[in-house]
Order: structure tokens, then C-alpha cells, then sequence
């Protein structure tokens, strides 16, 4: 039996309509409804951190989604960062507004099932430090165990944490990681520190991924640039000086204007000495396989 | 539901076709009359108090996650001008509860939209039949209880088809293969073991569907005139084959708009029940065959384009018949007749195999 725990969902906006806030809050507070109905959350907040460059909200405009959010027993936060922080930034931000056990990483527009966050929250138990929605239409290929659900790493795009843990390992590190493989390095930080990973697939969140008609993912600019640059600091991080001579020469030798400009932004850090300081140096949570951070099922 | 005007950009093939005879220079007079009489009756303005779209989503509750999953892609389109008709065909109690309390649960807006309607006996197209009557948008689409759908899928169709055409739309649909497995906390659910793969045409050709159906039933948008102006409606006599029979029959009567884009994602289940392994061959076999010999015994409309295409099709025919001298026996051609007689068993096994996996491929 687990019992009723506090809740702080938190998202970072960036640009998001207001529309799609709200339906997305529409869909979180019904699927707290029946967490909260199955005696699995008691007090919960939503805070949402606002990155862009005009707020997305008035408080005229968000009136409609307080009371949403009040009227299943929650309370609504909105901060305006006045500036783009990044979703590690934005999280670190918004953790210490409130104080609840569990935290929820939630991208502003994914639209939670209605029993997203009771599958959660019941997998959030023992030594669980985070679990991971399964994401829809197009679901993550990462492996995963079938009877624990036990994996490498949880996307944030929803993820379950225990603030414990969070505290722990000092949130998402910020300083190295802007938008991709923050979450990827959290989850190895709490595996560091004893947790263990799952992927939940009873809990379902709608993600607006789509495909290109030939079946391809159409990476944009921001996607492609960010990625390359993490996946250098994340194979420093994580002690693969290999993976980083490799990643360096493939990228030099690839000469697109992202590849060189993660490069460079390696170089400039190292240079400037503000590289992280390397961990798992007996490789203990760290899986690079590919160009991936996990093994793939596909 | 706002109303809005029906006009004519989107004309149909049958439309098409009175255009035709009717825009001849020499043609009767009290002809052209009657057929702008017919014309203006098809595409006459007039008001829809219904939404875009009706999602007849069959069900029998056995699969219940992916039901949610079904649900949830829906909940999550970026046009939400729609109707979900939930068709709980033969269900027993205990899952007709099951899907009750999915629905009960979903948010309560969306939840406002989707109706359960409970069908008993008959085959699949019993409650597509029901759903059609039942159905309040402007087109129709149908969308089974395992199936994924991108957020722009109703949009997509939006956008091809308009709020007013009479044409159907369809869009390009992926498949995935997915296997049974028991969820960590107990469900009876699945894991995902491909990434979507983009194997169906991307623009629609009437020839090839002759052949075979290379669009799941969630690449299309039927229009609400098919079933309720021509008076179309699913076959009740077909075991399967259901959806393919009225793609073929609807788009030879009225036309196909192309979506460009892919919009949905099949499920193909492997070690789980399907259409496929529900149905033996001999039903398969049987159901295409009566799909066939309907169409077959009335006259039909080509798109434009096809008469080149059928030429084409003809002399590669005629060529191959040109050869087929050299399998005839005389003793000249014996020694290609034996070598023939060598590798046919070889060569008939390869092309049932080859038609096996396209057969699997199209459902």
C-alpha cells in the first residue's frame, strides 16, 4: 500500500499558447483527480516557469487556469524568468517554490492519461528515485525490464522524482547541460546515489512528436546543435575521454555549422576551465551504446 | 457546433462526370438541365450543424491499454472540432464495464464528446454501420482500439479535405510492430519493438488498391455524402475486407484527395490476436472475392489519369503474352518447357510466399 504523498508538477514554458497550457492543465488535473481519489496524492501544486520572451500569461489570462487548478484541491505558481534558462535552469528554479515529496517534470504541452499520475506515483516507491511515462504516439526505444520496468535513463518530458533524491544530487546540472541530456545525466547522478530508473508504461502522456511522411524524425536546428553539444559534455562527464576524441573528430570531420559550433563550445569550455568534473569513473551507471545512452529496443 | 456553408471547390468524381457531359457544346438541352438539376442538388450550399469530424472508434475490450492509448492520441489532436463514437461490438460484461470506466475517467470536456455505443452479433461492419447512423460530422473516420494517431491528424484531413468537400481524404499511415507483455504494475500491455515504418504508397493510386489495400482505415476521412447523399454503407456480409470495400467503392464513386503527410501509426501485432489471425485464409480469400465481383458488376468511374495508366498496363500485358509462346511445347521450345517444368514448384512457392507477406503488409 502506498500511501498519499505531496505534489509539485513543474513545467517551463518557452513560447507555448496559452491554449495548449490550458488543455494540458485540464488533462494533469483530472489525472490528479483520480490519484488524488486513489488516495495516492494529497496536497499538490502546479508551477509553471516562464522562459519566454514576452509571458505567455496575465494574471487575467491565468484566472481561468487557477481555478482549474483549485478546484481539484491544487494551487497554481507562475514565475516569469524574464529570460530563457533552459528546462535544467527553469527546474532548478522552480523546485525550492515548493516542498512537496514527489516531483513531476512535465513538458508544457504533454497531455497527461487520466491514470498518468496514479501509475506514478505507484511506481515512485523503495529505491525508485525516478520513473518515466511512456510517451505517445511515438514512444522512447530505450530498453527496458519487463517486470521492474528497471532502464538506463527517464526522459523528463514526464517523469516522477522524489525530491529527496532530487535534493540529493543538486537537481539538474544547469551549468553543463542547457536542453538536452539534463535528464540523462540526472538520472545517471541518482543511480550514483543508490536509486534505481524505470519506465512506467501504464503511465501514458501525449507528446506532439510527429514524422515526416517517409517515417523520418525532422530534427530541427535547436535540436540538432544542443544534442551534439551535450553528448561531447556527457561522455566528459561521465569519464569517456574516447567517446569525447571520437565525438570531436566525427563532428570536425561532419563540418556542418552545428557540429563545428559544439565543438568550439567544448573547446572554449575546457579551455576555460569550466568543464564538470568527471564521475563514474568505474563506468558503473554510464552506458554509451552508439549514439545512444542506453541500449535500444529499436 | 458553429454552422457552416457546404460549397463547391471540392466537387466529386460523380459530379465530375455530369460536368463532363453537360459542358458539351451539342448536348440535349433538357439533358444539360436535369444534370445542373442533379449538380446543384449535390453541391448545393447548405448547413452542418455538426462537427468536422466523427471518429467511429470499434472496440471489443480486450485490448484496454491501447484503448486508453487510442483515446488519449485523440484527446491530444490539435483540432478538437470532433465527435467520438465508442463502438463496443459484442463486448462482455466484465470488459464493457472496463471500457465504461476508461471513458468515466477521461477529462471531462473531452469526455463530453465521446459516446459509447453497445452493438451486439453481426461481423465488423455491423457497428460501423451503426456508428455511421449515429454520426453527426461532416466527414467520417475510423480508427480501431489499438491504433495511434498524430496530434494533426484530424487537421491534416482539415485542411486537405476543407469543411465541405465530397471527396475522400487520405493520409499516408505507418506501421509498428508491437508485442503482448505484462506491465510492471500488472496490466496486460505491450512493448513496442519497431520504429514506425512508412511502407504504404504516399499518394494514393486507385490502380494499385485494386489490387490490395495499402491504407489502413485511419488514413481516411470519409465524407458524411457518401453514406447519407449515395447512400453507401459498410457490408455486412463480409467477414473482413469491410474497410477495403468501401475505400474502393467510395473513392471509384467519388474521388480521393491526397493528405500530404503521415498521420497515424498502424499496430502490428505480433504473438496477439488480429484481424489476421482472428480470420483463416478461406475467409480472407472469400471476402476479397465478393468485394471484387460487386464492384466488378457495375459500371465504374476511373480518375483522371487512368486510361494512360490502363494502356500501359494493357501493352505490358500484351508484350508479356507475345513471350508466352516460348513456354507452348513443340520440340524446338522442349528444352525451355523442361527447364520450366524444373523450377515452377520452386517459382509458385516464391510468389505465395511474396503474396503472403504483401497480404500481411496490407492489413
Amino acid at each position: 500500500m502506498v500511501e498519499a504523498r505531496s505534489l509539485a508538477v513543474q513545467s517551463v514554458l518557452y513560447r507555448n499558447s496559452a491554449e495548449d497550457i490550458e488543455r494540458a492543465t485540464r488533462a494533469l488535473t483530472n489525472s490528479v483527480r483520480w490519484a488524488r481519489a486513489d488516495r495516492l496524492i494529497s496536497d499538490w501544486t502546479l508551477q509553471l516557469g516562464d522562459c519566454s520572451p514576452s509571458a505567455v500569461f496575465t494574471e487575467t489570462s491565468l484566472a481561468p487556469l487557477r481555478a482549474v487548478v483549485e478546484a481539484e484541491g491544487g494551487t497554481l505558481g507562475y514565475t516569469v524568468f524574464g529570460a530563457n534558462l533552459g528546462s535544467a535552469a527553469g527546474h532548478n528554479a522552480l523546485a525550492p517554490l515548493s516542498s512537496t515529496q514527489l516531483l513531476l517534470i512535465l513538458n508544457p504541452d504533454a497531455q497527461v492519461a487520466p491514470d498518468a499520475i496514479t501509475a506514478l506515483a505507484r511506481a515512485v516507491v523503495g529505491d525508485v528515485g525516478i520513473a518515466e511515462s511512456r510517451q505517445v504516439p511515438l514512444e522512447h526505444p530505450k530498453y527496458f525490464e519487463a517486470n521492474t520496468g528497471t532502464t538506463s535513463w527517464a526522459s523528463t518530458a514526464c517523469a516522477m522524482t522524489v525530491r529527496e533524491g532530487f535534493d540529493k544530487v543538486g537537481g539538474f546540472d544547469s551549468a553543463t547541460f542547457f536542453l538536452y541530456c539534463d535528464d540523462v545525466d540526472y538520472s545517471w547522478q541518482l543511480r550514483l546515489h543508490g536509486y534505481r530508473v524505470v519506465f512506467e508504461p501504464a503511465a501514458a502522456v501525449f507528446h506532439d512528436k510527429r514524422l515526416t511522411i517517409t517515417g523520418d524524425w525532422p530534427a530541427g536546428d535547436a535540436e540538432i546543435y544542443y544534442s551534439a553539444e551535450a553528448a561531447i559534455l556527457l561522455a566528459h562527464k561521465y569519464s569517456r575521454p574516447d567517446i569525447v576524441r571520437s565525438l570531436v573528430a566525427r563532428y570536425t570531420k561532419d563540418g556542418s555549422a552545428a557540429a563545428l559550433k559544439a565543438t568550439a563550445e567544448y573547446r572554449k569550455r575546457k579551455a576555460a576551465g569550466t568543464l564538470p568534473t568527471p564521475v563514474d569513473r568505474a563506468h558503473k551507471v554510464a552506458e554509451f551504446v552508439k549514439d545512444n545512452y542506453a541500449v535500444h529496443r529499436f | 457546433m458553429t454552422k457552416k456553408t457546404i460549397k463547391d471547390d471540392h466537387p466529386s468524381s460523380f459530379v465530375g462526370l455530369i460536368d463532363v457531359i453537360s459542358g458539351r457544346k451539342n448536348v440535349d438541352p433538357e439533358l444539360h438541365r436535369r444534370l445542373e438539376s442533379v449538380r446543384q442538388l449535390l453541391v448545393a450550399p447548405k448547413t452542418h450543424e455538426g462537427p468536422f469530424l466523427t471518429v467511429l472508434v470499434r472496440t471489443q475490450g480486450r485490448r484496454l491499454e491501447p484503448l486508453k492509448d487510442a483515446l488519449l492520441c485523440l484527446a491530444g489532436q490539435t483540432v478538437q472540432d470532433f465527435e467520438v463514437i465508442l463502438l463496443e461490438h459484442n463486448a462482455t460484461k466484465d470488459a464493457a464495464r472496463e471500457v465504461r470506466a476508461i471513458v468515466d475517467r477521461l477529462e471531462p470536456e473531452f469526455g463530453s464528446r465521446v459516446r459509447i455505443l453497445e452493438v451486439k452479433g453481426g461481423t465488423r461492419s455491423k457497428p460501423l454501420n451503426a456508428g455511421v447512423h449515429e454520426a453527426r460530422g461532416r466527414y467520417i473516420a475510423i480508427y480501431d482500439d489499438d491504433d495511434l494517431v498524430f496530434a494533426d491528424w484530424i487537421e491534416q484531413f482539415r485542411d486537405t479535405a476543407g469543411t465541405d468537400g465530397d471527396r475522400l481524404a487520405r493520409a499516408v499511415v505507418a506501421n509498428q510492430v508491437v508485442v503482448p507483455e505484462i506491465w510492471p504494475q500488472g496490466q496486460s500491455g505491450f512493448r513496442t519493438a519497431s520504429w514506425p515504418n512508412s511502407e504504404y504508397p504516399k499518394t494514393f493510386d486507385l490502380l494499385q488498391h485494386m489490387l490490395v489495400n495499402y491504407s489502413p482505415f485511419m488514413s481516411w476521412a470519409f465524407p458524411r455524402a457518401l453514406f447519407f447523399t449515395y447512400g453507401m454503407r459498410f457490408d455486412e456480409n463480409l467477414t473482413v475486407a469491410e474497410d477495403w470495400d468501401v475505400i474502393l467503392r467510395g473513392s471509384l464513386l467519388l474521388g480521393v484527395d491526397d493528405v500530404p503527410a503521415l498521420t497515424a501509426i498502424y499496430r502490428r501485432w505480433v504473438g496477439g490476436e488480429s484481424s489476421y489471425t482472428s480470420h483463416d485464409t478461406e475467409s480472407w480469400r472469400a471476402s476479397e472475392q465478393a468485394v471484387i465481383d460487386r464492384i466488378d458488376e457495375h459500371v465504374i468511374m476511373m480518375p483522371v489519369g487512368s486510361f494512360n495508366a490502363m494502356r500501359r498496363m494493357v501493352l505490358y500485358n500484351t508484350a508479356l503474352d507475345n513471350y508466352r509462346f516460348i513456354f507452348n511445347g513443340t520440340s524446338l521450345r522442349r528444352p525451355l518447357n523442361w527447364a520450366w517444368d524444373a523450377v515452377r514448384p520452386g517459382f509458385r512457392v516464391a510468389v505465395k510466399v511474396r503474396n503472403r507477406i504483401r497480404r500481411l503488409r496490407a492489413r
